[in-house]
């Protein structure tokens, strides 16, 4: 297997570890209005937090602690408060010791209940939407699953759209995540491993795999480096992509994002590994290969003979998007006897008014196309169209007809443009925006030796990259011939043997 | 990766000082040569003479305005052709750029002293096309030609290399010139192009090189003897063929368009004897006869009568060849080359000499495969 990440980050939490441990082991005591004061000072200047108190039968006072607005009051007031206030407490405890175990075994009608003295771990369960109930003269605090968190509904994926197939995306809310993941693989072979990352954040990740068919070496790995993290807060998945990753420097992504159920689930099925984030609909499959940048979801839905074609015209798009600018220059400007003559005179007559030399009307062009596209991403919906009518007239129109630009680099810059937008993953047409502009650069100073440099060195890179173990190229690097099958056609669905032995 | 990038770079740094390949150039840096030509001044100087594009007056876009002309011709003498070549330069701001030369024109005057030396840095240059095609200039100077405006393209240069085609031979290129003119057993035979009072340029036949002496032009064949000379030498892929048949009493028209010939050597004692099979297939596309080609009797007589006059005339020709210019010009040397190798080491020094003395034997075999649509002639009914 490949490098897997160095250890001394390891070193570091387990060092932190120990600390917090000693920090924070405190447990509650027992008299209800020192541990009352003990939450009021740890939540101070938290106006969310909620206190309750109430006696019953005059003798057992109770404290209540929760979160306004995630918990469920409707539950909390059928099931915990009317049983407690109205019948009270049975006479006597008889055989149990506790108030709070007579509760959680006797009176509460909730799904969830837990015996804890921790102060830290019943903090952090209230600020996760549980109800914690402190009972005068005992040093444990029940802790009750009455959450109930506002969540966007399920709805259908932005920008990962299919013609034929699940229309459900996931959704923020990791549970609902999973849900999805178990409908779709209804097997107890799907294994969904929880764990927290983030020291203030706590999010909860979720390692999703399929016993049997994953890759242990793999998910050992994942597994290893989700635990070295190291860091405040887990906002997204692409933080942990970061984490995850060995080749930062890489421009290309060495992990797939996807917000999709079915993918994530084709993927487990392939033998991968879906990683799951709490508050992002963004799951992450790890190994990622070079081609599975280039397939779209509804690939395998589709009948085989489309999707062969199809593959086809993503593949030579690609090409084109990458290097469609810089083979222009190196044509014009170096080979122009390789050019058909109509063709070149017609370029020659369209760059006789033209200012800048072809390099920079290129880079010019280049630099104003990614710049539309930003701009296009950051603008309100309601103002964005205005950027493609403005950027079309401006750059389509206005430069050409004011000589500053040249109408064949408008074009080629254009179909370059239109030909990235072709690729399925939008995380994977980065690096081919970004490799155009050191291949302009190389073309404009050595024409096709220079491109032919800027490919030797793409293809060393790709073939050195290795996402988790897996070669970046492979089945193509190393040959694999029945994983190439699914590379060059995607064979009839009969045809191929899915073992999940593709990686 | 950090070593395999270094190693890499190292490597490349030394290609980039061997192949000097910083020859950056705008195409507003060029002056695209569409054809050149070369000829003698009256004073027998070598002058070189280019037709150039004006990308301005050519390409699409930027519709309206002045357009300029679409090309100019530039004259320049010198020593020898790189010469001439240079003195054109230094009238032009532009650098001349010949890599997409269709045309290539050897003026009649040139031709005649022998175009042997001045063709050299044509096919030795790096930048030269070799898929250029080769016209002489009969009667006439290739800047002549290359002044004359041809009504569907914008300068006469693309017009000249569709011209072949479009008359139905197959494109005789440059670089099958050289092979020509390197080979033993053939004698080059160049497609001529002469231009009529009225300035049009006009194809003309062709021109009969003789490659033992300086590649000197040794005569001219007209267009009815051109066509049948490429059919014999297998680069001609259609023709009209238009016969009198003195049975119908007016002339019948074939559109040929399946060619095929088979020429074969043999050595009868110390005379070489080639039979020529000349086959094709056509259609009938006029009918001035009062016979109907749709009877059979009657198409038998027209082929019979067709194949007879077209034996003949193609025995004159090759006769006038043989005695008149004396030049190989059908190839029949690499048949006997290909057929006889060991005999040929011996046959080629004096093959020349020996061209003239062979016995021809044609046999022409046209089917007429389609009468047309019409029976008998209309004007006969």
């Amino acid at each position: 297997m490949g490098q897997f990440a160095k250890s001394d980050g390891r070193k570091k939490l387990n060092t932190n570890d120990s600390k917090s441990t000693e920090n924070n082991s405190q447990t509650i005591g027992k008299s209800i209005l020192e541990n009352e004061q003990m939450f009021k000072s740890l939540f101070l200047h938290s106006s969310d937090i909620m206190y309750r108190e109430i006696t019953i039968h005059d003798q057992t006072k109770l404290l209540m602690i929760y979160v306004d607005g995630m918990v469920n009051t409707d539950m909390i007031i059928s099931n915990i408060l009317e049983p407690l206030m109205y019948k009270g407490l049975p006479q006597g405890l008889g055989s149990i010791e506790s108030v709070i175990e007579m509760f959680e075994q006797e009176r509460f009608s909730v799904l969830q209940t837990k015996k804890v003295s921790n102060i830290e771990e019943i903090s952090d369960h209230i600020l996760k939407g549980n109800l914690a109930i402190l009972v005068d003269g005992e040093h444990f605090a029940l802790l009750a699953d009455v959450k109930k968190i506002e969540t966007r509904s399920i709805s259908e994926s932005a920008i990962e759209p299919v013609l034929r197939g699940s229309r459900e995306s996931f959704t923020e809310n990791l549970r609902t995540n999973t849900t999805m993941m178990r409908r779709i693989l209804a097997t107890p072979k799907l294994k969904i491993e929880s764990l927290k990352i983030g020291k203030l954040t706590k999010t909860d990740v979720a390692v999703v795999y399929i016993e049997g068919i994953v890759a242990p070496p793999v998910l050992n790995e994942v597994l290893k480096r989700l635990k070295c993290i190291q860091t405040n807060g887990i906002l997204e998945s692409g933080i942990i992509e970061q984490y995850l990753e060995e080749a930062p420097f890489s421009p290309f992504p060495q992990i797939l994002n996807s917000e999709r159920p079915d993918v994530a689930a084709a993927s487990l099925l392939e033998g991968r590994v879906a990683i799951l984030t709490n508050g992002t609909p963004f799951s992450l499959i790890v190994p990622m290969t070079f081609w599975s940048g280039l397939q779209a979801p509804d690939d395998y839905h589709q009948r085989f003979l489309f999707v062969a074609m199809i593959r086809w015209v993503r593949y030579i798009f690609t090409i084109l998007s990458v290097f469609l600018p810089c083979i222009y220059i190196a044509l014009t400007n170096f080979h122009p006897e390789m050019v058909p003559p109509e063709l070149m005179l017609n370029i020659a007559s369209l760059r006789e008014s033209a200012p800048f030399p072809t390099v920079i009307e290129v880079l010019l062009m280049e630099f104003m196309f990614e710049g539309l596209q930003e701009a296009g991403l950051r603008l309100p919906k309601q103002i964005g169209p205005l950027v493609s009518i403005v950027g079309a007239l401006v750059i389509g129109e206005a430069a050409v007809s004011a000589g500053i630009i040249s109408a064949p680099v408008v074009i080629v810059v254009a179909t370059g443009g239109i030909a990235s937008f072709i690729i399925p993953r939008y995380s994977f047409s980065f690096p081919l925006r970004m490799l155009r502009f050191p291949l302009i650069i190389l073309s404009g100073i050595l024409g096709i030796f220079g491109i032919a440099i800027g490919i030797s060195a793409i293809l060393i890179h790709l073939l050195h990259l290795q996402s988790f173990g897996t070669p970046y190229l492979s089945p193509v690097a190393p040959l694999k011939m029945r994983g190439l099958k699914d590379v060059l056609l995607r064979w009839p669905q009969k045809m191929v043997k899915k073992e999940g032995d593709q990686l | 990766m950090k070593s395999t990038a270094i190693i890499f770079f190292q490597l490349l740094i030394p290609l980039l000082m061997t192949t000097g390949c910083w020859n950056l150039k705008e195409p507003d840096q060029l002056a695209f040569v569409g054809g050149n030509g070369l000829d003698l001044t009256e004073d027998g100087k070598l002058e070189a003479s280019a037709l150039l594009v004006t990308p301005s007056g050519v390409g699409g876009g930027q519709s309206g305005g002045d357009k300029k002309g679409s090309f100019h011709v530039m004259n320049a003498t010198g020593k020898n052709v790189s010469d001439a070549l240079a003195n054109m330069q230094t009238m032009i701001s532009r650098v001349v750029f010949a890599g997409h030369r269709d045309i290539f024109l050897v003026g009649q005057k040139l031709a005649e002293k022998g175009m042997g030396d001045t063709i050299d840095p044509f096919m030795r240059s790096a930048q030269s096309d070799m898929r250029a095609m080769i016209y002489v200039v009969k009667n006439g100077r290739p800047k002549d030609v290359f002044s004359s405006k041809p009504f569907f393209d914008p300068f006469i240069t693309t017009t000249l290399s569709d011209e072949q085609e479009a008359i139905g031979l197959k494109p005789y290129l440059a670089r099958e010139f050289v092979v020509d003119v390197l080979s033993d057993g053939t004698q080059p035979l160049l497609p001529a192009v002469s231009l009529n009072p009225s300035k049009q340029y006009s194809y003309s036949g062709t021109a009969i090189l003789n490659k033992d002496d300086g590649v000197k032009l040794v005569g001219f064949l007209d267009k009815k003897e051109s066509t049948y000379a490429l059919w014999i030498a297998d680069r001609i892929s259609s023709f009209i063929l238009t016969t009198f048949v003195p049975e119908g009493d007016g002339n019948i028209s074939l559109t040929i368009d399946t060619i095929g010939r088979r020429i074969k050597a043999k050595q009868i004692e110390e005379r070489i004897q080639i039979d020529v099979h000349l086959i094709g297939e056509g259609a009938i596309i006029e009918n001035n006869t009062n016979l109907d080609p749709s009877k059979r009797e009657d198409l038998l007589l027209i082929q019979e009568k067709v194949n007879q006059k077209t034996k003949k005339s193609i025995e004159q020709l090759v006769k006038k060849v043989q005695e008149e210019y004396q030049m190989d010009i059908f190839g029949f040397g690499e048949t006997v080359h290909q057929q006889y190798p060991r005999q040929w080491k011996k046959i080629k020094q004096n093959w020349p000499k020996t061209f003239p003395t062979v016995d021809v034997l044609v046999k022409v075999e046209l089917q007429c495969n389609d009468s047309g649509l019409a029976n008998s002639s209309l004007n006969r009914r």
